[in-house]
């Protein structure tokens, strides 16, 4: 059988072709960050090389998981979803000591919500988290006893399993939404499209930021953050979202609205966790080797994005 | 041979991996173990976990020959977990006080020493209350005057406590940090001084290491 007909190629032509254009791009990227490091050696130039070292990343299970199986993407949501909701407990200075017993079950979670999303059982999948989990965090706090300050590991523990499983899982959803008609790029072509975009936003954020950013949006917060690099990234997000709708089952008008809505929400994500890590007095929120940044500085606007546009291409689709 | 197999089977096939991707141990500044032959790291004590993720760290070549240094008194004379923490540890199990026959706790740590073996050492002892250091003993600085030739790496765990502390029994995953300083020949021949200077070089790392990771301290009152 021939390798083309094997992984389907002519059904997934869209997918196919944007991984060419994916893998053109990141090449394209790497040399660029690279030179620029070289020109300019700087934070702001290692956080573009950062950045492209975790698309590589991203890039290479998408295509392994589109060409072998795609339980594989299921399986690296999980264990994003996991790495991040470690790195966010470990850094957590407000969590007790009594609560590690009760961070297992936000772990255990994890596997649940991606069988669900695997298995694509929608209704359970979508309360899973927010209303048994919501219920079940704070019923084994009260039954370990200790309540000193157990308001305060009520609240956090569910936002943290919200923010971290419950977000990032949508992305794995996409990948069990069910086929429609005359849309051939399917699940695949819709999280491509939302992780594109959404990288894209943050990074034209940060150029146009760079370029022509005078005037701070939410200084105390996020002091890099301008008004024109927003609404830079805003607008190029828009035409972005215009030019790959080919991914999407979106209209033309369509479009434009999911394009201003994920520049939006990756806005939001990106102050959210900055605002956190201001809270805890750390720069990096974890790191592999000195000096790189965590996994959640690489999701944050992930993390609002990807429910956000779920909802959206679910109910203007798929409902 | 056997033993030495599965030694490597354990660590580098399994544990390293169990250590990074599940519970979340990196390594900081690893490379200054490739330069060394032989050595001693030194290290503080917080988890049962230590031992386990430093042996992960070492090479093919050096896990069969390091060997971390156990309470016999905890890990039980001859029982089956002194067999379970000889055999999966590699650990050489020493009396914390004399014994009967006279041979002295030290007396095992230097034959190793003078095969070419390495050690892996925690001079605080016991492993404490989680995430606080607490006094040294002597016996280090022993063995660093008798054995000068012999480099010390000294190694800051951060996190660990954390993960697996004492007395508890459930493994929880956090991020932890294992960081490596650069090995280090000891300058001094009393006793007490070089105790004070591998101390002070932990407490170097550890300082360095709070500084660029570790939330500051708040009042959450």
């Amino acid at each position: 059988m021939n390798i083309l007909d094997q992984i389907g190629f002519e059904q997934h032509k869209e997918v196919y072709s944007i991984i060419g254009v994916i893998i053109g791009i990141l090449i394209l990227a790497t040399v660029i960050f690279y030179i620029l490091g070289r020109l300019y050696p700087g934070e702001q130039t290692t956080e573009l090389k950062r950045r492209t070292r975790s698309w590589w990343i991203m890039a290479t299970i998408f295509i392994t998981a589109t060409v072998v199986h795609p339980i594989i993407s299921f399986i690296a949501f999980g264990l994003l979803s996991f790495v991040a909701l470690r790195e966010l407990a470990s850094i957590s200075t407000n969590m007790r000591n009594e609560d590690r017993g009760v961070i297992i079950w936000c772990y255990l979670a994890i596997p649940v919500q991606y069988y669900l999303a695997y298995i694509g059982w929608f209704n359970l999948f979508i309360i899973f988290i927010p209303v048994l989990m919501f219920i079940w965090i704070p019923f084994i706090l009260v039954v370990r006893g200790y309540t000193t300050r157990i308001s305060s590991s009520m609240s956090i523990l569910p936002t943290q399993l919200m923010f971290t499983v419950f977000s990032i899982s949508h992305l794995a959803y996409l990948l069990s939404l069910p086929e429609i008609p005359n849309f051939n790029a399917g699940g695949r072509g819709l999280l491509l499209y939302v992780v594109f975009l959404t990288e894209m936003n943050d990074v034209f954020q940060f150029i146009w930021g760079k370029l022509f950013g005078r005037h701070k949006i939410i200084e105390k917060v996020s002091p890099n953050k301008t008004w024109e690099g927003f609404i830079g990234g805003l607008v190029s997000t828009i035409f972005m979202a215009y030019f790959l709708r080919f991914l999407t089952p979106f209209t033309a008008m369509e479009s434009w609205f999911v394009g201003a809505i994920v520049g939006f929400a990756g806005f939001i994500g990106d102050i959210i966790v900055s605002a956190v890590k201001r809270d805890i007095g750390i720069k990096d929120t974890g790191s592999a080797i000195p000096g790189h940044g965590g996994i959640l500085d690489r999701v944050d606007s992930l993390a609002i994005t990807a429910p956000v546009f779920f909802y959206l291409v679910y109910n203007l689709h798929y409902a | 041979m056997i033993k030495k197999f599965t030694l490597r089977i354990i660590y580098l096939g399994c544990m390293r991996f169990f250590l990074k991707l599940i519970v979340g141990v990196k390594y900081i500044n690893k490379r200054v173990l490739k330069a060394q032959k032989q050595f001693i790291l030194v290290g503080n004590h917080n988890s049962h976990l230590d031992a386990m993720a430093l042996m992960a760290s070492l090479n093919w070549k050096q896990l069969p020959d390091t060997h971390p240094i156990a309470a016999a008194d905890y890990f039980g004379g001859t029982g089956i977990k002194a067999r379970v923490s000889k055999f999966l540890i590699n650990a050489i199990l020493i009396k914390r006080s004399k014994d009967e026959a006279g041979e002295k706790p030290l007396d095992q740590m230097s034959k190793a020493l003078s095969e070419g073996k390495s050690l892996i050492l925690f001079p605080e002892g016991s492993r404490g209350e989680p995430e606080k250091m607490q006094e040294f003993h002597k016996g280090i600085g022993v063995l660093l005057t008798l054995y000068p030739h012999i480099p010390y790496i000294p190694v800051y765990i951060s996190g660990l406590g954390k993960v697996l502390p004492k007395g508890e029994r459930l493994l929880v995953p956090f991020d932890a940090y294992v960081t490596f300083g650069e090995a280090s020949w000891v300058k001094s021949k009393e006793v007490e001084s070089i105790v004070q200077e591998v101390h002070s070089e932990i407490i170097q790392l550890k300082d360095n290491f709070d500084k660029q990771y570790k939330p500051k301290k708040k009042d959450h009152a």
